[in-house]
């Protein structure tokens, strides 16, 4: 594990040569007459982990929709690693190195937990229908090539116990990590998760904050982070953004964001000031 | 039982990925394998004739609809209209000059072609409408079929199969019939098997479930969907044609009709969606359930036991059949697949009542 004092570094060293991971500039999208993204500009740097939080309805997901290209921005443009993805269709997201879990887990039923993990490698392998007909021939191989690299992420979340199991029947903070090892499996470069600690108690959420960070640490992936957890936000991430309906109120260092004052008051509103 | 895993422990992938991991598993399809190629010397004509060979073609019929109702959960009110087009295409073109092994993929072909243009309406719709609109094809192609002159020779007319060779060898008689269709049977089922165990399956069914997760991994759901589709109609063609030239040896157009396209769906619901053994079990109870109930109530009425007139006699195999649809949809949707998958996993474990976990 990498020490506090290093990550700075890490992002740092990347961010002199390479564009930013993500950029977004001034992304605005609407529905009907409710403006649920105004003028959003972000920066990922890469190799960082970026927290967004905001209440409930303020954005965080429309915007990851929006980069992910289910709901295209209206306006602006998204730029990742320096090439513009404004409105690329969602399955031509993920081979550009782009992966997301979804908050309300979508894992696909009646596959077992493997096939679950099997289908993230899906960029990296050739599915056609003749190479099924001539599986022995034109499959197996590349099949087996892949099973390895996914017993690596099995093995890296600690998957081992349910690898094959049906998911209907796995608890759901495994299956959060499930979901995990999905995004995992295509090797993103940028991985976007989308509350992946919703609903799991504290010995859950500390695996999963070392999951993300080993991933960061391991691979240098960039991580756009969306949680409510403050604690684990405040603690794992380099930089953060606050949303508060559709518009970024504060954007910096964890811990300055967090004290500034229009944060405070977008979460507890100005209950504090009346009682002080 | 026999279904013993305590034992089995693989360390290569390869035999983990293997199509049964279980040895008895491995000896019981040999021994199926065995009986089906022997099948022409140990069972008699009426039986490899008239029960197995109908059989093992709407099992290979039946599979190809599975693929996209099971796996890709498409439903399709119109396969038999896909099986007709690639049964008279076969035919047409055997006719033309063309070596019967060239006719059948050509049939399939044309199969897949005009199915992907109907697959095009399930990039629009979904579910019922999808139904409808797969219905409408099964009553287009039927119409064009019995309507136009140089495809079925007229309304009421009947089209012989042609003489044919596979392989330079002449096929006559059940027993090479009943080997060219097990050959078919045999290549869609080892397709059907591998499915189940490549990016290309778990993409369909990634598809079937969630489109919009299948999207972010990667998967095009169109282009997905519209694979499906052509596959499924492409095994949907070869299995008309095979049935047209080794089974009815002619075709009409009402061997195509709707209630024929109401029987395929029976069997892949009843049987078990995305299931192999599944498609198989259905295919086999939706043809011998008709025959068993006849004999059955024609030997109750004989033995007096229902005094009933000739006339009401006949529905009553009809009303059971329905019944049996009802109750298997009611008590088991899974189908036939899930009572085996059941019953095999009480014997994985028999004394026991429970596995390790």
């Amino acid at each position: 594990m990498i020490n506090d004092d290093d990550r700075p570094q890490t992002s740092g060293d990347r961010g002199v040569a390479a564009p930013p991971s993500l950029e977004c500039r001034d992304v605005a999208r609407s529905f009907g007459g409710l403006k649920a993204l105004k003028d959003i500009s972000l920066v990922l740097e890469s190799g960082s982990i970026f927290g967004l939080v905001g209440p409930n309805g303020s954005g965080k997901t429309t915007l990851v929709n929006a980069i992910t290209g289910f709901y295209p921005p209206q306006q602006g443009r998204i730029l990742y690693r320096g090439r513009d993805i404004t409105g690329t269709r969602p399955h031509r997201v993920a081979p550009l190195g782009i992966a997301r879990t979804f908050q309300n887990l979508a894992l696909f039923r009646g596959m077992s937990v493997l096939d679950n993990i099997l289908i993230g490698r899906h960029i990296h392998m050739r599915s056609s229908a003749l190479a099924t007909l001539f599986y022995w021939w034109w499959a197996e191989r590349d099949e087996i090539r892949q099973r390895r690299r996914v017993e690596e992420v099995i093995d890296f979340l600690q998957l081992e116990d349910v690898r094959d199991e049906p998911i209907d029947v796995v608890p759901l903070g495994l299956q959060k990590r499930v979901e995990l090892a999905r995004a995992l499996a295509a090797e993103p470069q940028l991985l976007i998760l989308d509350e992946p600690m919703a609903g799991m108690n504290q010995e859950e959420k500390e695996y999963m904050a070392r999951f993300i960070l080993d991933t960061r640490d391991e691979h240098g992936t960039t991580v756009l982070l969306i949680e409510h957890h403050m604690d684990v936000v405040a603690s794992i991430c380099d930089r953060m953004a606050v949303l508060s309906y559709g518009e970024l109120i504060a954007e910096g260092e964890p811990g300055t964001v967090l004290a500034d004052e229009r944060v405070v008051a977008a979460y507890l509103g100005k209950a504090r000031r009346r009682a002080a | 039982m026999f279904y013993r895993l305590a034992g089995i422990r693989h360390t290569r992938y390869a035999a983990d990925r293997q199509l049964w991991p279980v040895p008895v598993d491995r000896a019981q399809i040999a021994a199926l394998t065995a009986f089906a190629a022997a099948a022409p010397l140990l069972l008699s004509n009426l039986y490899l004739g008239s029960y197995l060979l109908p059989w093992i073609i709407w099992s290979t019929a039946a599979l190809g609809l599975n693929l996209l109702m099971g796996w890709a959960g498409q439903i399709h009110l119109g396969y038999a209209a896909v099986m007709a087009i690639g049964a008279y295409s076969t035919i047409h073109i055997v006719r033309a000059g063309l070596p019967f092994e060239l006719a059948i993929i050509g049939g399939g072909l044309l199969s897949a072609v005009i199915g992907l243009v109907f697959g095009f309406a399930a990039l629009r719709v979904k579910g019922l409408y999808l139904a409808i609109s797969t219905l409408a094809m099964q009553y287009l192609v039927d119409w064009i079929v019995s309507h136009v002159q140089a495809i079925s020779g007229g309304s009421q007319a009947t089209l012989q199969a042609p003489a044919f060779r596979v392989l330079g060898l002449p096929v006559a008689g059940d027993m090479m019939r009943y080997y060219v269709a097990l050959a078919v049977c045999l290549v869609v089922t080892s397709f059907l098997l591998n499915v189940g165990r490549t990016s290309f399956g778990r993409a369909l069914a990634a598809v079937r479930e969630k489109d919009f997760a299948a999207a972010i991994v990667g998967v095009d759901p169109f282009y997905f969907k519209l694979l499906a589709f052509w596959c499924s109609s492409f095994v949907g063609g070869i299995a008309g044609a095979v049935l047209a030239f080794c089974y009815y040896r002619a075709v009409t157009p009402e061997q195509f009709n709707l209630d024929v396209s109401i029987q395929a769906v029976a069997m892949v619901i009843v049987g078990g969606l995305g299931s192999v053994i599944g498609s198989y079990l259905g295919a086999a109870l939706v043809l011998l359930a008709p025959i068993m109930l006849n004999n059955l109530v024609a030997a109750l009425a004989r033995a007096g036991a229902l005094p009933m007139s000739e006339e009401v006699l006949s529905h009553i195999p009809l009303i059971l059949y329905g019944g049996l649809i009802v109750g298997f949809l009611l008590f088991e949707p899974l189908g036939l697949a899930k009572v085996y998958d059941n019953l095999r996993n009480y014997f994985l474990v028999w004394p026991f009542r429970h596995a390790r976990r």
